[in-house]
């Protein structure tokens, strides 16, 4: 009964805070998204996700979460420019996105660093695809090692790194270019506790310093609540936008995680995911 | 404060990883993924991590074996327990391959098979690496290609032989030709399924950085396939210099393959041998020296 009413509580402020008006500016405009697969061999058409309508504010930290298979990373593909929406409309800037470009960053839970490049040339990838000079670029590449903590591995292959290193030398890769817009899927989902909470911190600070929008997929409640400032629930395929969390805490200091408010974001969010992660199942089953 | 907590954490992680990063501080030529048997023998000679004595051990293991079997070579002849004149004692051999390098014979074939196995190679190179790119990148080609491909690469080359010396006479052409054949093959097919299998994730990567068809190809598609155009390349060497002696034991006035025919027939049986003998040696060298370029353009490679 006190968590009901913590739920409401914790409600009425979002609602409170999404009616304030806010200064920035959107970054990113998803307008009755639809996405529809035409699966090969089957005349039945597949809907990944449909009618997702949110907004993405000029330095915001968005994560998003859902269960597995709802469509969060066909959303990033189109975002990314990767892939273009069967119905609705995407707007960076205010503009219709038209492809992919190097206003926007991705990063992959699998890291997909190219493998015949050091650290230093896999940061560089995004430069030369810009055309930056190679003296500057060389300098830059450095520059963004170092923000990622890696000095003194430019020269190891990723297959000389560990997880945790690879992903890094992945993140700096997409700072690199200096994108507005930093689209993460999953990214340390594959990593182990630690490694995944001391780059969960750097991020942020990272984020902080660098004013960059984020949109984060996750499937770790606590690295929702921990990292967004907003966190868009996703329902079962087909996706669709369940809930929009404000996440406010009084203080970043100390343990975040120990915070009340904490626990009470990552019920309310479990609460939302619970059924749709059964109906996620329950397809699953009845599709296979 | 905060670049604090990144140095430690990437100090931590560095320890973490060392472990895991250590066996590539070895040398590189040294991943136990070769599965070549005939370079091993060179490899853990010159492996560096393991202790001198562990080193040596495995030097001697591995040559034991082969002097086990020129000892034998040498003893067996001798004391009758094979036919010596089958199978003329090693040393004999040794002499008689001595006497045709001095003789300038050896030397001779050495260069006439050397240039056609090296021409035939070469220009499948040149010719098939192309093709497979395109056969590879292009579906349309591909598509176009195939069943032509399909069946020429189900037509055994030995079998076309006749067909080329009917063409092309019996010089060089048909022999450079026939090796060209021999070889195009598996570079060609090395080639379109490295361009095929780059990692789809690569790929996306790459268009998410704004890489159009054509840079996207030069910088991920190209250096991805490089390792697998590379095993192609390496068997299709192996192929040149096995088929071109096929070749001259059919018809040809020099060559290594022709040495080997023609001391058959005129019983110079240890000149045979001296001709085998000196085509393992080619074959061998010829290995190595590709696994060296090989491993000069792919460092980076793991498994
Ligand atoms: N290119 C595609 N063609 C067909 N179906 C796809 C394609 N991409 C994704 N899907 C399907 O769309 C659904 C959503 O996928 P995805 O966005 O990857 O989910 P999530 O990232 O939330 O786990 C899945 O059922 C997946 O199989
Ligand atoms: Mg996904």
């Amino acid at each position: 009964m006190s968590l009901q009413t913590a739920e409401q509580n914790l409600l009425e402020e979002s609602v409170a805070e999404a009616g304030e008006p806010s200064a920035k500016p959107v970054k990113i405009g998803i307008r009755n998204v639809g996405k529809v697969f035409q699966i090969r061999g089957s005349d039945r058409p597949f809907t990944a996700v449909q009618d997702v309508s949110l907004d993405v504010r000029e330095g915001e930290f968005l994560t998003l979460v859902g269960p597995s298979g709802c469509g969060k990373s066909t959303l990033l593909d189109l975002i990314a420019g990767l892939t273009s929406p069967t119905s609705g409309e995407l707007l960076i800037d205010g503009t219709p996105i038209d492809g992919p470009g190097l206003d926007r960053g991705i990063v992959f839970q699998q890291y997909a660093l190219f493998p015949w490049r050091t650290a230093l040339a896999n940061i560089e990838f995004g430069l030369e695809a810009k055309a930056v000079p190679k003296r500057e670029r060389r300098e830059r590449a450095r520059h963004y090692l170092d923000l990622v903590g890696l000095d003194g591995f430019e020269h190891r292959y990723p297959h000389e790194l560990s997880g945790g290193m690879r992903q890094r030398v992945a993140i700096a890769r997409s700072l690199a270019f200096d994108p507005d817009v930093l689209l993460m899927d999953e990214p340390f989902a594959a990593l182990d506790a630690q490694t995944r909470e001391s780059l969960q911190e750097e991020l942020l600070r990272i984020w902080e310093k660098t004013n960059k929008t984020i949109v984060f997929i996750t499937h770790g409640i606590d690295e929702a609540v921990y990292l967004g400032q907003r966190v868009a629930v996703m329902t079962s395929r087909p996706g669709r936008i369940k809930r929009v969390l404000d996440i406010a805490f009084d203080s970043r200091e100390g343990d975040l995680r120990a915070d009340p408010r904490f626990g009470e974001y990552r019920h309310h969010i479990w609460t939302l995911l619970r059924d749709e992660v059964a109906a996620a199942q329950e397809q699953e089953r009845t599709i296979g | 404060m905060a670049d604090e907590t990144t140095l430690t954490a990437a100090r931590e992680e560095a320890g973490e990883a060392k472990p895991a990063a250590a066996p590539s501080a070895a040398p590189r030529g040294d991943a136990p993924t070769d599965d070549d048997r005939a370079t091993n023998f060179f490899k853990v000679a010159g492996r560096r991590r393991t202790p001198v004595a562990s080193r040596l051990a495995t030097v001697v293991k591995r040559s034991l074996a082969l002097v086990l079997l020129a000892g034998l070579w040498e003893v067996l002849p001798r004391v009758g327990a094979v036919d010596a004149v089958f199978v003329p004692p090693l040393s004999e051999i040794l002499v008689a391959w001595y006497d045709m390098l001095l003789a300038g014979q050896l030397p001779e074939h050495f260069q006439a098979s050397l240039i056609r196995s090296l021409s035939g190679f070469g220009l499948a190179i040149v010719l098939a690496i192309p093709l497979g790119l395109a056969i590879g990148w292009y579906r349309p080609v591909a598509d176009f290609l195939s069943p032509v491909l399909e069946l020429f690469r189900n037509t055994s080359a030995v079998a076309l032989l006749p067909v080329f010396i009917l063409i092309f006479g019996l010089g060089e052409t048909s022999k450079i030709v026939f090796v060209f054949y021999a070889c195009a093959w598996p570079i060609l097919l090395n080639t379109v399924s490295g361009v095929k299998t780059v990692e789809p994730l690569l790929i996306k990567s790459a268009r998410s950085m704004g890489l159009g068809p054509v840079r996207l190809f030069q910088k991920v598609i190209l250096p991805a396939a490089v390792p697998t155009i590379f095993t192609g390349i390496r068997l299709a060497g192996a192929y040149s210099i096995l088929v071109l002696i096929f070749a001259e034991m059919v018809g040809a006035k020099a060559g290594l393959g022709y040495l080997i025919q023609d001391a058959q027939f005129s019983f110079r049986i240890p000149d045979m041998y001296a001709g085998i003998i000196t085509i393992s040696a080619l074959g061998l060298l010829f290995n190595l020296l590709l696994l060296s370029v090989e491993r000069r353009f792919s460092t980076w490679r793991t498994s």
